[in-house]
């Protein structure tokens, strides 16, 4: 709520003028994985025959393509099919930045409006480039400091070492053989930064899935000698939330979402979106 | 020692077949193979892996495909996608309608009858639980419809038949929370996926547990076989199995389903096929850059169900690494033939039986030197029970690049399929655009450049190459 109240006033601050309805720009932005400026050229019609045509349809020419994800075909010049939030918000001729996220990829693309900002000038789409990546870049602060916020603990830290993890075995639960398996690792951090939770010179154990599988492609791996900023969660995954170090029982932690792996470089970041209110 | 053996088994397999490369593959009449990366995703270059194919019977221009192709939004996407093809697969687009975050962890589907409903397995993002989905009209636009779900399940693998008025779904899935370590499972619903029902179908004991491919498959008089693994001890890396077909004569509509087909050596159902054979269980790259362990095919005779052939992979120890056999039954299983294809380093078998009951074997071998080795996907026909046979190469793609991102590399299983006098199917490789890649002819969605065999993006930049899934069909032999 914090979070939301900030971003909403320092996007009121950067456009007291903007015509945003209901929604804040990095709300927008938020939600939107597809933006571009555009203009509408038809209305109740499809760019594009895999869509069927409906009053929520409206062909958009693309002027400047704000963001997309890399595979999407996207440039200025083509015509885009947006399904509007409801029917009869565009007309022929309005130019507008439009949010939206992917909806249909065939030979053309087509896009659901998470919402619209009328703009009607060269100079509107140069400050709407602006716009959008500073709304972008608060949207990525709000997200990650929600993930700090999270953690158990932030450390900056080098890996000294990587094993296998010996998991208390579950007498309920038998081993499974199975190709999603995550093969459970176990990384030694050495702690050079104790930036929440954890003091210098520490060592914490990190529990991350060694599979190759699918299951598992979007979780960071760890190697020895990595260097970086770690967000760190209670471990309420493997079912064992606790190793040996040096004859010692300590607990383990998980880093099984992208972000909670940062450069040592982010640091200074992290530190900064812990203080800011 | 493992590198070791496998490493003298590519050398051994190389020189015994590279002079088989010199005859150029021949192309045939009437064959396509088209790329289902659509014009505007041609900047993608994730590893399309383990694609899938369902056909609507009731209307030849309608399927909808799938592979671990994720939201093009990206990681943060709640939905994941599938694609469609309302022209026979001469195109297709991609839709986000999947519940799953980004990208599923497993995934099959099929369609029932009239209206064509689309059935859906998944193991769901986060977390991997089994959902079995349903859609009324697999082109909306809408999420498919949650219709049960449960954790601790591997692979499901999902048949239909429609009865009446109501769709049968047979779903087979190595159930975790089986009792006794009998995990072979088929989810039964008589009702369109309204209810499921889990059938054990493992009677004998076990290693713990039944490997993890479940596959069931469905003739028009309701005969339901389904071949599993039966897993009876492991020892290191390598498991030893019994190759197992169950069979259910009434659609496994009683009390007790899947006990029609009884072995005589313990009068146990569960026809053994093949006894202690030897199941290398690898999660690695193995096979050119695969891993290997679970291949598994089953398809009967849609108007003949006493015909039926069975396809796995297992290791001989002949310095092979991965070996696929086929066998077949004419008498419902009740005896089998000895091996009428023996295919070494090949993995992804998959069988169909056409309406004139030729039998299609689709699959996907490992051929040639080490350092230049290849993905050779291959259509073989047969009338006459692989006695003799036609030969397709669908494609041949460098098997050392791209570099895997995750495993499966192109996929623990491919799918075929047949309609009317077509083999229809699809299977993953290198998508480098290179005709000489693909003997049959290929159509590519996306952006490409042929002369230089360049991928392209919407700019025109060059784009990597990558793994992606390729539509193909092939006419049944007259």
């Amino acid at each position: 709520m914090h979070i939301r109240s900030a971003m909403l006033f320092a996007v009121a601050l950067s456009f007291p003028g903007a015509a945003v309805a209901q929604m804040s720009r990095a709300a927008l932005v938020k939600q939107s994985d597809i933006i571009f400026i555009g203009t509408v050229t038809q209305v109740g019609a499809v760019a594009v025959p895999e869509v069927p045509p409906s009053d929520r349809t409206v062909v958009v020419r693309v002027d400047q393509v704000l963001e997309k994800p890399a595979p999407v075909a996207l440039t200025a010049g083509d015509s885009v099919t947006v399904e509007t939030a409801r029917a009869g918000s565009l007309k022929a001729g309005i130019q507008a930045t439009f949010y939206t996220t992917g909806w249909i990829f065939g030979r053309g693309v087509a896009v659901r409006e998470v919402g619209h900002e009328p703009g009607q000038s060269p100079v509107v789409t140069a400050d709407a480039r602006e716009a959008v990546a500073r709304a972008r870049a608060l949207v990525n602060d709000a997200e990650l400091k929600a993930h700090i916020q999270r953690a158990a603990m932030v450390v900056a830290g080098r890996v000294e070492q990587v094993r296998p993890a010996e998991l208390a075995a579950a007498p309920t639960r038998p081993k499974r053989i199975t190709e999603h398996d995550p093969d459970w690792q176990e990384a030694i951090i050495q702690v050079e930064d104790g930036i929440k939770g954890a003091q210098a010179g520490e060592r914490v154990v990190v529990r991350f899935p060694g599979s190759p599988d699918v299951a598992w492609v979007g979780a960071p791996k760890f190697a020895v000698g990595e260097e970086g900023t770690f967000l760190l969660h209670k471990d309420s995954t493997t079912g064992s939330p606790r190793t040996m170090i040096a004859g010692r029982s300590v607990p383990t932690y998980t880093a099984l979402h992208k972000v909670d792996v940062l450069s040592k470089q982010d640091a200074t970041r992290v530190r900064a979106l812990i203080k800011k209110p | 020692m493992r590198v070791g053996v496998i490493a003298v088994g590519v050398a051994l397999f190389a020189a015994c077949t590279g002079s088989e490369r010199q005859v150029p593959p021949a192309k045939l009449a009437g064959g396509r193979v088209v790329d289902l990366i659509p014009l505007s995703l041609s900047g993608e270059t994730w590893q399309d892996a383990e694609p899938f194919l369902a056909l609507y019977a009731a209307n030849p221009k309608l399927m909808a495909a799938s592979a671990f192709t994720p939201n093009p939004g990206g990681s943060a996407s709640a939905t994941a996608p599938i694609f469609v093809s309302d022209d026979g697969g001469d195109s297709w687009t991609l839709r986000n309608t999947l519940p799953s975050e980004s990208m599923t962890a497993d995934i099959t589907h099929a369609v029932g009858g009239n209206p064509p409903m689309l059935y859906a397995g998944i193991l769901k993002v986060p977390d991997f639980p089994l959902n079995e989905l349903k859609a009324n009209d697999f082109l909306s636009p809408a999420t498919m419809t949650l219709q049960a779900f449960r954790a601790d399940i591997d692979q499901p693998f999902v048949r239909t038949s429609a009865v009446d008025n109501a769709d049968r779904v047979y779903v087979g899935l190595n159930d975790f929370d089986a009792p006794d370590g009998r995990t072979a499972t088929v989810d039964v619903s008589l009702d369109g996926g309204t209810t499921y029902t889990s059938r054990r179908i493992e009677t004998r004991n076990t290693a713990g547990q039944n490997g993890p491919s479940i596959r069931p498959a469905v003739a028009q008089d309701h005969t339901v076989y389904v071949a599993y693994f039966g897993w009876r001890s492991n020892a290191g890396a390598d498991v030893t199995s019994d190759v197992v077909v169950v069979r259910d004569d009434s659609g496994a509509t009683g009390a007790t389903p899947f006990r029609d087909l009884v072995d005589p050596s313990d009068h146990l159902p569960g026809r053994l096929v093949a006894t202690h054979v030897t199941i290398p269980w690898s999660n690695a790259p193995t096979l050119g850059q695969e891993r290997i362990g679970s291949t598994l095919a089953i398809a009967v005779d849609g108007q003949h169900s006493e015909n039926v052939y069975l396809a796995w992979a297992d290791r001989v120890g002949t310095g092979d690494i991965y070996t696929v056999h086929v066998r077949r039954s004419t008498d419902r299983g009740a005896t089998w033939s000895g091996d009428l294809r023996t295919l070494t380093n090949a993995t992804d078998a998959s069988l169909a039986v056409s309406a004139n009951s030729s039998v299609g074997l689709l699959y996907q071998q490992v051929t040639g030197p080490a350092g230049t080795s290849r993905w050779v996907t291959r259509l073989e026909q047969s009338r006459d029970g692989f006695a003799t046979h036609q030969d397709v190469v669908l494609a041949t793609v460098p098997a050392t690049t791209p570099p895997f991102q995750f495993l499966p590399y192109i996929g623990d299983y491919n799918c075929l399929l047949t309609r009317g006098n077509q083999f229809l199917g699809i299977f993953s490789a290198n998508n480098a655009p290179d005709s000489a890649n693909f003997p049959q002819g290929v159509v590519y969605q996306r952006r490409v450049d042929f002369p230089t065999h360049r991928l392209l993006d919407g700019s025109g930049a060059p784009v990597a190459v990558s793994i992606d899934p390729f539509f193909f069909s092939v006419p049944v032999l007259p």
